[in-house]
């Protein structure tokens, strides 16, 4: 919101408050000061000046030498460089030592070698709108050494923010009472006399259908009117915060709207058949708004209509173009009105249409600031346009503050923290506001200040704040807990929104700094962040990048880049409905969350591949999602670890001028790394389809991830030229299998003896066979074996093409004593024996 | 026989001083001194020599295989050291090291960590949540309004289920809160969704790091020592901090809060880091409803005071490093990964 502090100034005394001292001061409260900007000069330096003559400068085309009357009795030599002026034209001109809009002083020196002493102004220069390109060309009529402060009036723009708790700092006046309260200076309010306003119950001229929604509403008729441009200083007003004047009428509706935060709306009263209906819209309804646009209505959103049907506005949103006030309207209707802040939201949001009226209707108005706003636009209307006003007409009620009217009112002091009390308008009928009381008990200021604010502080505050003691009311000590809330802050309900107001002003510069806080056990998720930091460091330092990677990925994309749900090897298959989708996804490449950490891993590949990687080495850890049943079972979130593994197995370098393709051992490799003395074993699955080669992990022997080859037409698609291996794995599961307690084991006593065998066997059989047929054997002597060789031979020269050889070794000991060479042998003899029962076409070599 | 044991001594010197590598050296000591060396069958000669001359043959023999062995000794240092010398001849100690494939951690990663680590060492624990959340958890419960604009299908993703995924990592206050006895002092970093156009500033998938404390009287001063005290640990022991009133539906009085920041260069300025504030007293009501108990009646969150905070780890990334793109931070461009290592 823009405040022009010359507007502000008007409603509270701001001699002497330097802006950067005030931008501080409503910082610190809470309203965060965007911008500010200075608009205009008010440095008697820069006057009107008429130009004398104008010659080319002699080393530069696009310069004029100029000589100009400021009206001190010589002309003074200024280089312009602008193109729009000629001879005997009023400009502004800044003479040395003014100090123009950016802090930039303005000093005599030489251009292109040639001596100026001041410079002339374009309008935006002076910190105003440009009207056109160049210098500002000012009326003939102007008196040469004017100062510019006094054509245009100068002023400061501060934009704010202010939080939506604090609709009532949306305006002028509103943001006078806060700056006063917190700053102890002056707050100057412009007299509103509601109490005397003229009443009358509107009867059949406005009929309310909806009061959820709009439960109160007042309406003046003004007749005789006459509508043409506003006076200098209303049009200023509006110019300043950014508005386009229109007409008188208009412009004093903008005008109360910013000044006192009532959002107002005159329809031209020839434009209304019979009085005002406000009712919801009938569903497809078309309406024109004053924007020019038409809008789809439906039957959420509150219409004002007249009694014909016609709609007239939307209410609290926008009037309509056809009812609108212009040059021709000589009676208009002057609505006040208070709409539900939610409908209003729904309304707004779901056309797309805001104007500063919905802004607030959205945050909330207060109701006794409808009729109040009248009055004054009324005044106002009656003094800059004429005309005959008749009574206000007023329908319905002010609707209770929603937060005040839940609670039980009654005066005990244990029970409520609210009662009512009410604030009359109006003579003849009279419109009651209701008030709320809140109730703080001074134990709670000091619970949550630590007993850093004194009570006599706190009461200051809230005083300055506009509430008022129950004590002071009542005129009794007892009810000093109880503060009656004033009509214009909404947000004011319950004790702790007291408390805030407190602290706020307060400030916490002034509330001591305090170090404590109690023994905390280690939780779960502790153990479980030790543990996955733990494998991010194994990792990082096993060469392999940490990625993070978009969580939303697409279901199917044509651009290799993106993650997609195709390149997923989830922990458990994927089967139809098991991808969540969000419902109203951003863009199809991020519409569904992610099942594996796989399709992102490839893709952070593929974007390394492309800029020239060759060494592809990632991981990520995080969450993965997936749904229990197809799409009807539960949501479920896994934390897992995503590796993925290509391209060459090392950068190359002098010592290694060819590295070697990475392959499956190589990331086998890895993952033992990350579980020493456990093992991983692969079990080959059938492979999904973007899988060349696919198998089930497990760890010790217990299910846990997913292992894979992306398939090479997958690879050619996503222009990877390199076989690409991935592991998806179970942290869960990972974490309670390696932290689970360790007992050291003794140093055996006696030597070992080991023994060699080299098996032939059919190229199909797989080395898990070999494994099986050895540990069949259950030989409590063999304490390790492990493969040291495999050989083929596809031209079959050496060995048969259809074969393979394979060698392992086995070390054999007994705890209790060294072994002899026969009890090694015949150990030995029954793990070969098993071997040839076991495992079919197995021979030895 | 004295005069082949000059003999023997004569050649075998000679041929010692002849070998240039170990092999000669041990293949002269087997020629020469071995079982069936030279001197050795000779040494069988002695039987044959007259007992009168024993002694002096004896001697002459035994000086011979001194002679040789100490050549032989003398010979087999020499060699070896050559060899040495040698084998470090051709090492060029300038070439550069053999590359192994570098890796490290996300920037992320690292700025979570070192976040978590300060706020463990204050005695936090660390809480988690869902990230397909409900809106009892994401907003009821957290005091924000039914018609609140976070709410909109527009701003928050939601699914047909009517779950939604997280807007802020807040709704682990509430879980843990449901789940656990007062006190509660937990952080809990993790992902958050909103519906925002992917820009150089926004994701639409962004980590934060939450966290509350809850006792019987903890108070404003708590949550400035503390915030004061993690973000001096952050940023170094003289950063300024300030405290900015602000709202939030879940927190009041709630506060933003600015770090003095200096890049290099630059004027310090003061940068938005985090939002926090004292919890607001409905959210305690909605995790004792939750818990199936009255307000006012065996409360058991209600009566008590607590603060909670939020910091953007994202952004966080990027003050600390000056990244100017957010979505450097998922492209995972290991040029820019291999900066942080």
């Amino acid at each position: 919101m823009k405040i022009s502090l010359n507007w502000l100034s008007q409603y509270i005394d701001l001699a002497g408050l330097g802006v950067d001292e005030m931008s501080d001061m409503l910082t610190f409260a809470g309203i965060e000061v965007e911008d500010i900007r200075q608009q205009g000069v008010d440095s008697p330096l820069v006057v009107v000046a008429r130009v004398a003559s104008a010659e080319q400068h002699p080393q530069a085309d696009r310069l004029k030498v100029c000589q100009v009357d400021v009206g001190d009795g010589t002309l003074h030599q200024i280089v312009c460089g602008a193109q729009n002026y000629k001879v005997g034209d009023k400009v502004p001109c800044a003479l040395p030592g003014a100090v123009l809009p950016g802090n930039f002083e303005i000093k005599v020196g030489k251009l292109r070698g040639v001596e100026s002493r001041g410079m002339l102004c374009s309008a935006s220069e002076l910190g105003l709108p440009d009207k056109e390109h160049g210098l500002w060309i000012l009326p003939q009529e102007l008196e040469v050494g004017t100062p510019i402060s006094q054509v245009v009036k100068a002023d400061t723009i501060v934009e704010v923010e202010v939080t939506p708790n604090r609709p009532d700092l949306l305006s002028h006046n509103g943001m006078a009472f806060e700056l006063a309260a917190i700053s102890g200076r002056e707050y100057k309010p412009v007299p509103i006399d509601d109490a005397q306003v003229e009443l009358e119950p509107a009867g059949d001229f406005v009929r309310l259908d909806q009061p959820e929604i709009n439960p109160y509403y007042t309406a003046v008729k003004i007749s005789g009117v006459k509508v043409q441009e506003s006076p200098e200083w209303l049009k200023e007003r509006l110019v300043a915060i950014g508005l386009r004047p229109i007409n008188n009428i208009v412009d004093i509706t903008n005008f109360v709207l910013h000044e006192q935060g009532t959002p107002l709306h005159a329809f031209d009263a020839n434009r209304v058949q019979g009085g005002i209906v406000t009712r919801t819209a009938y569903e497809g309804e078309t309406f024109k708004a004053l924007d020019g646009q038409e809008y789809v209505l439906n039957c959420t959103d509150l219409v004002v209509a007249d009694q014909s049907g016609k709609a007239l506005a939307i209410g609290g949103v926008m009037g309509g173009e056809e009812s609108g006030v212009t040059e021709s309207t000589t009676d208009i209707i002057l609505e006040s009105a208070w709409f539900k802040p939610s409908a209003v939201r729904a309304t707004s949001r779901r056309l797309a249409l805001s104007s500063d009226s919905s802004y607030r209707f959205e945050r909330g108005t207060s109701a006794w600031n409808t009729l109040r706003g009248s009055v004054r636009a009324v005044e106002l209307i009656l003094e800059l346009a004429g005309g005959t006003a008749s009574p206000t007409y007023v329908a319905g009620k002010p609707a209770p503050n929603p937060a005040h009217a839940a609670m039980p009112s009654c005066g005990t002091p244990d029970g409520p923290t609210s009662v009512f009390a009410s604030l009359k308008q109006g003579k003849g009928a009279t419109v009651e506001n209701g008030l709320g009381f809140v109730r703080l008990s001074w134990a709670e200021l000091d619970q949550i200040s630590g007993g850093s604010i004194p009570h006599e502080e706190g009461a200051r505050i809230l005083t300055a704040l506009g509430l008022r003691s129950g004590a002071e009311i009542a005129g009794e000590e007892a009810e000093s807990e109880y503060w009656l809330v004033p009509p214009h802050r909404l947000d004011l309900t319950r004790a702790c929104d007291l408390l805030e107001e407190i602290v706020r002003v307060f400030g916490l510069d002034g509330i001591p700094s305090r170090f404590r806080g109690p023994f905390v056990a280690e939780s779960a998720v502790d153990l479980a962040y030790n543990f996955q930091m733990g494998l991010r460091r194994k990792l990082g330092a096993l060469g392999f990048y940490e990625t993070q990677t978009i969580k939303l990925i697409a279901s199917e994309s044509a651009d290799g880049t993106i993650a997609q749900v195709k390149d997923a090897l989830p922990v458990r298959p994927l089967q139809e409905g098991d991808i969540i989708r969000v419902a109203l996804p951003l863009s199809e490449d991020h519409s569904v969350l992610r099942p594996a950490h796989t399709p992102g891993l490839i893709a952070a590949a593929v974007r390394n591949s492309n800029q020239g990687a060759s060494v592809l080495r990632f991981f990520e850890l995080g969450r993965v999602f997936r749904n229990t049943g197809g799409g009807k079972g539960r949501d479920i979130e896994t934390d897992t670890l995503g590796i993925l593994i290509a391209g060459d197995r090392s950068p190359r370098s002098w010592a290694d001028p060819r590295p070697e393709q990475s392959s499956f051992e190589d990331l086998l490799a890895v993952m033992e790394v990350l579980a020493p003395g456990h093992s991983f074993t692969l079990t080959p699955a059938r492979p999904r389809e973007q899988a060349a080669l696919g198998a089930d992990v497990q760890l010790d022997g217990k299910a846990c991830g997913y292992f894979a080859r992306l398939s090479l037409s997958r690879c050619r698609e996503l222009g990877l030229d390199k076989p690409v291996y991935l592991a998806e794995l179970d942290l869960r599961k990972m974490q309670e299998i390696l932290t689970a307690p360790v007992k050291a084991a003794d140093l055996p006593q006696f030597p070992g003896s080991s023994r060699d065998a080299a098996m032939e066997l059919p190229l199909s059989t797989p080395n898990a066979d070999i494994v099986k047929a050895i540990e069949a054997a259950r030989e409590k002597l063999l304490v390790s074996y492990s493969c040291f060789d495999v050989f083929t031979d596809p031209s079959g020269q050496k060995l048969p093409a259809d074969c393979k050889s394979i060698a392992y070794t086995f070390l054999y000991r007994d705890p209790a004593k060294t072994l002899t060479a026969a009890e090694v042998d015949s150990a030995h003899q029954r793990v070969l024996k098993s071997l040839t029962d076991k495992v079919k076409g197995l021979s030895f070599r | 026989m004295k005069e082949e044991i000059v003999r023997i001594q004569r050649d075998a010197l000679a041929r010692i001083a002849q070998v240039s590598d170990r092999r000669g050296v041990e293949d002269a000591r087997i020629a020469i001194l071995g079982k069936k060396g030279e001197l050795t069958l000779a040494q069988t000669g002695m039987k044959d020599v007259p007992r009168e001359e024993k002694p002096a043959v004896g001697q002459l023999l035994n000086d011979a295989r001194r002679a040789i062995t100490e050549a032989l000794d003398a010979k087999l240092v020499e060699v070896q050291a050559r060899a040495d010398r040698e084998a470090v001849a051709g090492v060029d100690l300038t070439l550069p090291a053999r590359s192994l494939p570098l890796g490290g951690l996300h920037p992320l990663t690292i700025v979570r960590d070192e976040a978590i680590g300060i706020l463990r060492r204050m005695g936090f624990a660390l809480a988690d949540g869902p990230e397909i959340e409900d809106e009892f958890h994401c907003f009821d419960a957290l005091n924000t309004p039914a018609d609140h604009p976070a709410r909109n299908e527009k701003d928050t993703f939601y699914f047909d289920s009517g779950k939604l995924l997280r807007t802020h990592t807040s709704t682990v206050q509430i879980r843990s809160m449901e789940k656990q006895l007062p006190p509660v002092r937990v952080i809990s970093p993790g992902s958050a969704y909103r519906r925002d156009e992917i820009d150089a500033t926004h994701l639409s998938a962004f980590n934060q790091l939450e966290g509350l404390y809850v006792d019987t009287d903890v108070s404003v001063g708590d949550l400035k020592g503390t915030l004061e005290y993690f973000l001096r640990a952050l940023f170094g022991s003289d950063t300024e901090v300030r405290f900015r009133p602000h709202f939030f539906p879940f927190t009041e009085p709630s506060f933003e809060i600015d770090v003095k920041l200096k890049a290099a260069g630059q004027e310090p300025r003061w940068v938005e880091i985090a939002g926090c504030g004292m919890v607001d007293p409905a959210v305690f009501e909605a995790v004792d409803r939750e818990r199936g108990l009255e307000p006012g009646v065996r409360a058991c969150y209600a009566g008590l005071t607590g603060f909670a905070f939020g910091i953007g780890l994202d952004r966080l990334a990027m003050i600390r490093w000056g990244i100017r793109d957010i979505r450097a931070l998922i492209e995972n461009d290991v040029r820019f990964l291999a900066q942080f290592q």
